[in-house]
């Protein structure tokens, strides 16, 4: 069992069903015995949560007084206070249950989703991408379509005269990018191919930092 | 009848001259600062030349094209900006304006200009020059760093000793004369870069383009410890060098690496398609 697979059935183990190999490898995986380590600290804080919350019946008693005091309770209830009664209140303990379980879910959620965040980030079109000279980074293709649209839109609405230059300029270092990432990833102990990849990310920021400086057309 | 029309012609030259020369306004500025100021000038159009003045005065002369650009000047400390302000609907041509800058030799210098040639010499302090169209020259320059960006103009470095020298083109050709220092390196996309010195004597030299050619010429007496890789181009070399360790496989006709005399200097040129030549000179 991988822990792709263990984190499928996450739901399942919270609800006491196990066997020897989920066992297994909670045993010999620190990563999902952390997550269920993780998991069980939110289903028993979930659990206190609704004890902590729970007010006292004085401040009942206290709230009822202050309504009637200012005349807003004219007739008394049956019940002898605001109160709610002890039977009422443990219908309600079905929540606790259901609360946990929802928090589970969630966890599990924000944790499969968690390794997706950096690439929605990277995504983002008003930055310029860093320099990347790790060679796991540099595997996911270089989203710089939208990203340079945008900057040849706004170089080209304050002087289009320019803006084939720039396009021009781009192409070129997006090409340079392209070749100093494949010559790394080729070999990732030469240490010079590691510099042209900053040397190559070096060309489109100062591109993209002579397009965007305002004090100059 | 002819003398009639010379006489015209002569009339409507004198006229458009004149004209233009009311166009075109001066204007002197002096600030009076201590040693190692910080000047700044903005030109989005036009050349700035600076160089050194006697004493502690920064004198700058402008000379504006059109009633459509100011100059905003403002002197802060030991820090001074100038700055050519566009009016509405300003063009190049409108909006052009000549600076002609005197300041301390040992005063930090930042020019910045689109299109307008910017220009710096006989300076002591660090000398900081960005423009995208703008054509580059930097002179007899010691002791100092000279960082030059620029995604088109041509950059012209001479005589610059001692230097920490960066220079950034994404198009443009570079060339170096006689340039030396402890870092001296160059990093363009397709620009071509040319070297014509000595190498120093103990300096870092790196000089890197995407596509462009890369040719440095040496004497025969230069102490250089020296690595070149073309990925896809060819590269030559004119010196007998002591083979070395590389970290890389260095194969025939598109990589070369060794030594030469005491290999006071180290000097690495890469190029990805680019030719790279190592001539004697």
């Amino acid at each position: 069992m991988n822990c792709t697979e263990f984190q499928e059935i996450l739901s399942e183990f919270f609800e006491g069903g196990s066997n020897d190999e989920q066992k297994a490898h909670l045993q010999a995986c620190p990563i999902c015995s952390g997550l269920v380590a993780d998991l069980d600290l939110i289903a028993r804080e979930a659990r206190q949560l609704q004890e902590f919350n729970e007010p006292s019946p004085r401040v009942w008693n206290s709230i009822e007084i202050a309504l009637r005091r200012e005349g807003l309770i004219r007739e008394r209830q049956r019940g002898p206070s605001l109160v709610p009664p002890v039977t009422r209140r443990w219908h309600l303990a079905w929540l606790v249950p259901v609360a946990t379980v929802v928090l589970i879910t969630f966890g599990i959620l924000v944790y499969q989703r968690g390794p997706r965040e950096p690439q929605s980030v990277a995504q983002a079109p008003a930055a310029v991408s860093a320099p990347v000279a790790n060679l796991q980074t540099s595997k996911a293709p270089l989203n710089v379509n939208n990203e340079d649209q945008q900057l040849l839109e706004a170089v080209g609405s304050r002087s289009p005269a320019v803006q084939a230059q720039y396009a021009s300029n781009l192409q070129n270092v997006n090409a340079y990018i392209r070749d100093a990432e494949a010559s790394a990833q080729a070999d990732p102990n030469d240490e010079e191919a590691q510099q042209v990849v900053m040397d190559a990310y070096e060309q489109r920021a100062t591109v993209y930092e002579m397009a965007l400086d305002r004090s100059l057309p | 009848m002819a003398r009639a029309q010379r006489a015209q012609l002569v009339s409507i030259v004198i006229l458009a001259t004149a004209i233009c020369a009311a166009a075109e306004v001066r204007k002197e500025f002096r600030f009076t600062v201590r040693p190692r100021a910080a000047i700044s000038i903005t030109n989005q159009y036009g050349p700035i030349s600076v160089r050194p003045s006697i004493g502690s005065q920064v004198i700058v002369v402008a000379i504006l094209h059109s009633d459509k650009v100011e100059i905003d000047h403002d002197q802060n400390g030991n820090r001074v900006d100038i700055l050519s302000h566009l009016l509405s609907e300003t063009t190049a041509e409108t909006g052009r304006v000549d600076y002609e800058v005197m300041v301390p030799a040992d005063a930090s210098v930042t020019l910045r200009s689109t299109t307008g040639l910017l220009r710096a010499e006989g300076l002591h302090g660090d000398v900081i020059l960005e423009g995208s169209q703008a054509n580059v020259e930097v002179h007899d320059i010691s002791n100092a760093h000279v960082h030059v960006k620029t995604l088109n103009g041509l950059v012209t470095l001479s005589n610059i000793r001692n230097g920490h020298v960066e220079i950034t083109s994404v198009g443009g050709n570079v060339v170096l004369n006689s340039v030396s220092g402890p870092h001296v390196q160059v990093n363009s996309t397709s620009g071509k870069i040319r070297y014509d010195g000595d190498f120093g004597n103990g300096g870092e030299y790196y000089l890197a383009s995407h596509t462009g050619d890369i040719e440095a010429s040496a004497p025969s007496d230069a102490s250089i410890d020296v690595t070149a890789r073309s990925v896809r181009g060819k590269v030559e070399n004119d010196f007998p060098l002591e083979p070395k360790h590389t970290p890389f496989a260095v194969k025939a006709g598109s990589a070369f690496a060794g030594t030469m005399n005491k290999a006071a200097s180290s000097v690495r040129l890469f190029s990805f398609s680019g030719k790279i030549h190592l001539k004697k000179r």
